[in-house]
């Protein structure tokens, strides 16, 4: 059975068309990326997988039941995302933090069993946030605090993890980093996971597919090697691309025109 | 438990467990009545506790001592416990719910609607004889829950859901309402406009004194309040992030976000309209009671509510005796230590670019 299957779906606000007959499926334990030019509508289905967003038209299957029969907390059981970076009003820690994420298996009192606190022991030692836990969230670096919201995700205990571009704001050695978690949890859990990044040489490296966004009604998505090629890539992102590759994973470098006059 | 230290900051790091947060609530409970005997004692007659611990005395020769506590003072500093209470917990969910700590439950309407309910009772001269003697308290209710539907419609037209449009609703409905407010009060008669004053800084020296039942039914009304928005405490740590992160662990936001702000808001009508307007006991509270003990809105419910009592009770015993025989509204006293305290705060963010602690 597909685990997540997006059927003709399409999505406009009011005055704008974002998404136009999307249709694709992601089998179980499979890692996809989702890239594409700003204001392509990335985060938009994004939202419509995780429930936020409704489609306009066509729908959106999970394990073969229709999104609209899920009610929060049942789909929370199912997905999990990790949020952008970003500085809460109040100054949680990051134990209160993490624990946030087993909201949905709270008891109706709210307060954490036994199972929460473990469920959040290991996704610390996953994410490798035991030593921050004494910590608040506003004394942490973005790429510190990154890891505690991939934290939170995980220790919601879902087979389906979406990221909202995990490795915005982080130098090369923590994107590596992330990059390297997402992977390791994918093999060892069997997490499908479905991360929003522009990073497209990690995400050639680490992903199996990739959903690439255009203007509505363009998109194209398959393995990552078929998707992340030159010609492919300057058809969406409207610039000059020169390919390489390492063994069967393609690079791609943006070629800029430092030389030219600016344009008069 | 975490301790703000210089240098060095702990945070929360283990759970919080029933035990644990009974154990809390019980300790400020003990210290809420300790405090409550004190302000009972504390005043401009003299009063001895051993003397009125030899209960009420005869009808020819009653226990004055006795009178003076259990039909003055206890009164008054139960209701100024449940006001303080509903005002501090309030404060504590509105300050979740627009993930703003300097929200106030005032920003949202709430007073100056208490306000003009109270004004129009004033002015008509209503008299009639229920139950607490008094229409002003009923009428501020009134004005204070349509108050609070008006922001919560203009909210919802403007943005469904969205917390910044209610913020804004909330300014704008508080600053027509004070228009409206200071209208009335320019037109008004020179035999209301003490009356009208004192009501809107706030005091405690309120007709419902007279009678006790209605002030066991405040604390009891605020108290179950405060309980259902205990419940919700897990729900709105989360909410306090964002709405898709409440989503996202399995929270119905808007359902969520709807009783919140509507219990929140009952329990602050309930306040304001026996008290008048009291400011800054729902911002200084639940801030305090953050630094010393973490966001955890599980815990900062429940220990806001405790703290908003002890606080107003001390706050109002320190206005009934500092101009003795005359008394001060409470409210001024509660403005006097609010505002440099917000100031603080106002500074401490713009240093450091957050509120965190």
């Amino acid at each position: 059975m597909d685990m997540i299957e997006v059927k003709n779906v399409s999505f406009r606000y009011p005055q704008q068309e974002v998404l136009r007959d999307i249709t694709f499926r992601i089998a179980p334990g499979r890692f996809l990326a989702i890239a594409g030019p700003n204001g392509a509508g990335k985060t938009t289905l994004l939202r419509l997988l995780n429930g936020m967003l409704k489609p306009t038209k066509g729908g959106i299957t999970i394990d073969g039941e229709p999104m609209s029969r899920y009610n929060p907390r049942r789909l929370a059981h199912k997905i999990a995302v990790v949020r952008q970076d970003v500085l809460p009003s109040f100054a949680y820690s990051v134990y209160e933090t993490i624990i946030m994420g087993r909201t949905c298996h709270f008891g109706p009192m709210g307060f954490e069993s036994e199972a929460d606190q473990q469920a959040v022991q290991a996704a610390m030692e996953a994410t490798e946030t035991t030593q921050f836990a004494s910590r608040r969230l506003t004394q942490l670096s973005g790429g510190e605090r990154q890891r505690v919201y991939i934290a939170r995700a995980l220790a919601q205990d879902t087979p389906i993890l979406l990221l909202d571009e995990p490795t915005s704001f982080l130098d090369m050695r923590h994107q590596v980093a992330v990059f390297d978690l997402l992977k390791g949890l994918q093999k060892q859990r069997g997490i499908t996971i479905i991360a929003i990044t522009h990073n497209l040489n990690l995400a050639g490296q680490y992903c199996e597919e990739m959903l690439l966004l255009g203007p509505p009604g363009q998109y194209t998505i398959g393995p990552v090697r078929n998707i992340l090629t030159a010609a492919t890539m300057e058809r969406f992102f409207h610039v000059k691309i020169l390919q390489g590759h390492i063994g069967d994973v393609n690079f791609l470098l943006p070629v800029g025109r430092p030389n030219c006059d600016t344009g008069r | 438990m975490s301790v703000e230290k210089k240098g060095e900051n702990r945070a929360v790091t283990t759970p919080l467990t029933p035990t644990k947060l009974i154990l809390q609530v019980a300790l400020g409970v003990v210290l809420l009545v300790g405090v409550m005997v004190l302000c009972c004692l504390v005043g401009t007659q003299e009063v001895s506790l051993r003397d009125v611990l030899k209960g009420p005395g005869t009808t020819e020769k009653p226990n004055l001592d006795y009178e003076i506590i259990v039909r003055i003072r206890l009164p008054r500093v139960l209701l100024a416990s449940a006001i303080g209470l509903a005002l501090a917990a309030s404060g504590a969910v509105f300050q979740a719910l627009l993930r703003n700590p300097l929200a106030d439950p005032y920003i949202l309407g709430v007073s100056s609607g208490a306000g003009l309910g109270a004004i129009i009772a004033v002015m008509s001269g209503i008299q009639w004889a229920v139950w607490w003697g008094s229409p002003v308290a009923l009428f501020a209710f009134g004005g204070a829950m349509a108050a609070i539907w008006l922001v919560w419609m203009i909210g919802r037209a403007a943005g469904r859901g969205n917390m910044t449009s209610l913020l804004l609703a909330g300014v704008v409905v508080n600053a027509f309402l004070s228009a409206v407010i200071m209208f009335l009060i320019s037109v008004a008669g020179s035999e209301h406009l003490q009356t009208t004053i004192f009501w809107l800084m706030g005091n405690l020296n309120a007709a419902a004194l007279e009678d006790v039942r209605v002030i066991w039914l405040t604390l009891g009304l605020t108290m179950a309040g405060v309980f259902v928005l205990f419940l919700l405490g897990a729900r709105l740590n989360i909410i306090s992030f964002g709405d898709s992160d409440a989503h996202s662990v399995g929270v119905s936001v808007v359902i969520v976000q709807r009783i919140a702000f509507i219990v929140a808001g009952l329990i602050t009508a309930v306040a304001v309209s026996f008290s008048g307007l009291i400011g800054f006991v729902g911002l200084i509270v639940p801030h305090a009671v953050r630094l010393l003990l973490g966001a955890d809105h599980r815990r900062l419910i429940p220990l806001s509510a405790i703290f908003g009592g002890i606080f107003l009770m001390i706050s109002d015993t320190f206005a009934r005796i500092v101009v003795a025989p005359a008394e001060l509204p409470v409210g001024v006293v509660t403005a006097l230590v609010g505002g440099p305290f917000f100031l603080v705060l106002l500074v401490r963010y713009a240093r450091r670019g957050h509120w965190g602690d």
